[in-house]
Order: C-alpha cells, then structure tokens, then sequence
C-alpha cells in the first residue's frame, strides 16, 4: 500500500512554533519522537524515565529554538541536545558498585565465560543475554567513555558521525574509544581471574 | 584494534549484542505531544510574564521613591516667603561689608 503521506513541513512548521502555534509545537514533538526515543533509549540512565528525559530534551528543545541558525539539519541540532541531556544525566548517576561474576544471570556468565575463552562468534540465540551484558560492563565506564563505546561499537558509527553527534573533535573521540576498550579489556581479566580463584 | 576483527573478548561479545533489535513502538505515547507543547509555550509565556511583573514593580518603586524624594525636600524646594532679603543680607559677610 503507498503511504500517502504528504512530507513533514518542518521549516514550515518551526516558523508557526515560533510564533506560539501549540499545534505546530504539537506536530513537532510527534515528528522528532522516534528520533529522540531511540537516543533516550540507547543511552538511558539507571532510574531515569525515557518518557521523563525524552520531556526534558524537547523542553530544552523549544526553549533554545532561538539559538537555532539552520548551520546543521534541525534533527542533528535535536539529536545532539538528546545525546548531551543523556550525559548530564549519566554523570549524574551515582557511580555503581563493582562489577561481580556473581552478579551475572546463568545465562549472562555462560556467554561471558565463552566469549572470554573461545574465539568463536556468540551463537545467535545468546544474542539476548550478550546484550544483557554489554549493557552491564559499559555501565562500569564514564559517562564520556561509555557514550562512545556504545556510538561506535554498537550503532556502528563512524568517528565523523559521532563528533557530529556530539560535538567533540575526532582526536578526543578516538582517545575516549580507546581509553574505554583498554578498560573493558581490563575488566574481563579481573572477571576471568575472580573466576577461576 | 579492530573490531571488525572479533579478536577481542569485547568485539566478540558486542557483535553478539548487535543482533538484538529494538522492536518497541516508537511513536510518541497518547497525551505526550500536546502535554509537551503546552508546557514549553506555557514557559516561554512564564519567562516573559515574569520580566513584566519585575518591570511594573519596578516601575512602581522608582515612582514612589520620586514621591518621597519630593515631599523630604519639599521644604527646600519651595520659595519660603517667610524668609526676608534682610535676613539673607544678615548671613552674608561680603554684603555687610558692602552696606558698612
């Protein structure tokens, strides 16, 4: 079935925003929705609402409507408010305790033990707890660190992307991946050898 | 270190971790669009309200501050009819000395 959809206005219809329109400032949030919910969702902090944040960065967003020169796309500008309210909020988090072999699910410490032993590929139907995983072990990076690994190794994003994304230089960007590599590297040594002792 | 590689621990385990997608909706939920808008015009209204309140008060102060300026120093202000050229030739040593 064709979607007949006319294309979103968004020039049209940040101009009616700016000038009080509540429906246009309505049809704004349901565009950039999908956009944001799915950064709030890769980068959500522990105890945090994704409604609640995803309110926050669309407040932040109308509020600074002003600043808004049309220098980068308006989802880029949107996307990278996004990413900076999920940082601030990541470094606003308590830091959480160490992570334990103990603390993992059957399957968490199956897939941990095999990925550390063999060299093979996770197989398919550990994808779940592989994620499960990933999750915990880069909740024990910096924020910084953390968004990059995640950018990079998970979203599969090039260096260019992320310093769009982000605002940081390329150098900086390539220091925090491989400052976080090196640590989560380290932290499966400490794992294997909490294991075997 | 290259990921693409799997030679990692780390490169092994994310790869694995790539294959879960994210089937949540993700449309804004019902409520969610119109409680945001009304919220962020309902701030920009707050902020400028504000500046108007702090204006008219404001405004107010330096007003009555005029008033009371004006009525401490009304005496002075106003030619006192009481007050003779005599007696102002009295206090002026140069005129004294201009009459002797």
């Amino acid at each position: 079935m064709p979607d007949d959809d006319p294309p979103f206005d968004l020039a049209g219809c940040l101009d009616r925003v700016r000038r009080q329109d509540q429906m246009a400032a309505r049809e704004l949030v349901e565009h950039l929705y999908p956009l944001v919910i799915r950064i709030v969702r890769s980068h959500l902090p522990r105890r945090v609402a994704e409604e609640d944040l995803a309110q926050e960065i669309f407040l932040k967003m109308f509020t600074r409507l002003a600043q808004f020169q049309g220098a980068v796309p308006f989802p880029h500008w949107v996307s990278r408010i996004a990413v900076t309210t999920c940082i601030d909020h990541l470094r606003a988090q308590k830091r959480r305790p160490e992570f334990r072999w103990a603390d993992l699910s059957e399957s968490e410490a199956e897939v941990l033990d095999n990925v550390m032993t063999n060299q093979n590929d996770v197989p398919a139907n550990d994808a779940m707890a592989s994620h499960e995983l990933v999750h915990k072990l880069l909740n024990q990076l910096k924020p910084d660190d953390q968004l990059v690994v995640r950018l990079l190794d998970l979203e599969q994003k090039t260096i260019a992307e992320i310093a769009q994304i982000t605002g940081w230089n390329q150098s900086l960007i390539k220091v925090r991946a491989f400052r976080a590599r090196r640590k989560l590297q380290k932290l499966f040594q400490e794992l294997q050898k909490t294991e075997r002792s | 270190m290259n990921l693409n590689e799997r030679t990692t621990p780390w490169s092994r385990l994310a790869a694995a971790a790539r294959l879960v997608t994210d089937d949540r909706d993700t449309a804004a939920p019902y409520g969610f669009a119109t409680r945001v808008a009304a919220l962020a015009l309902a701030q920009e209204r707050k902020v400028v309200s504000l500046f108007e309140r702090f204006a008219f008060r404001a405004l107010g102060a330096a007003f009555l501050m005029a008033v009371l300026s004006v009525a401490a120093n009304y005496s002075v202000l106003s030619p006192s009819p009481a007050l003779a050229e005599d007696e102002l030739i009295e206090d002026d040593a140069v005129a004294v000395l201009l009459d002797a």
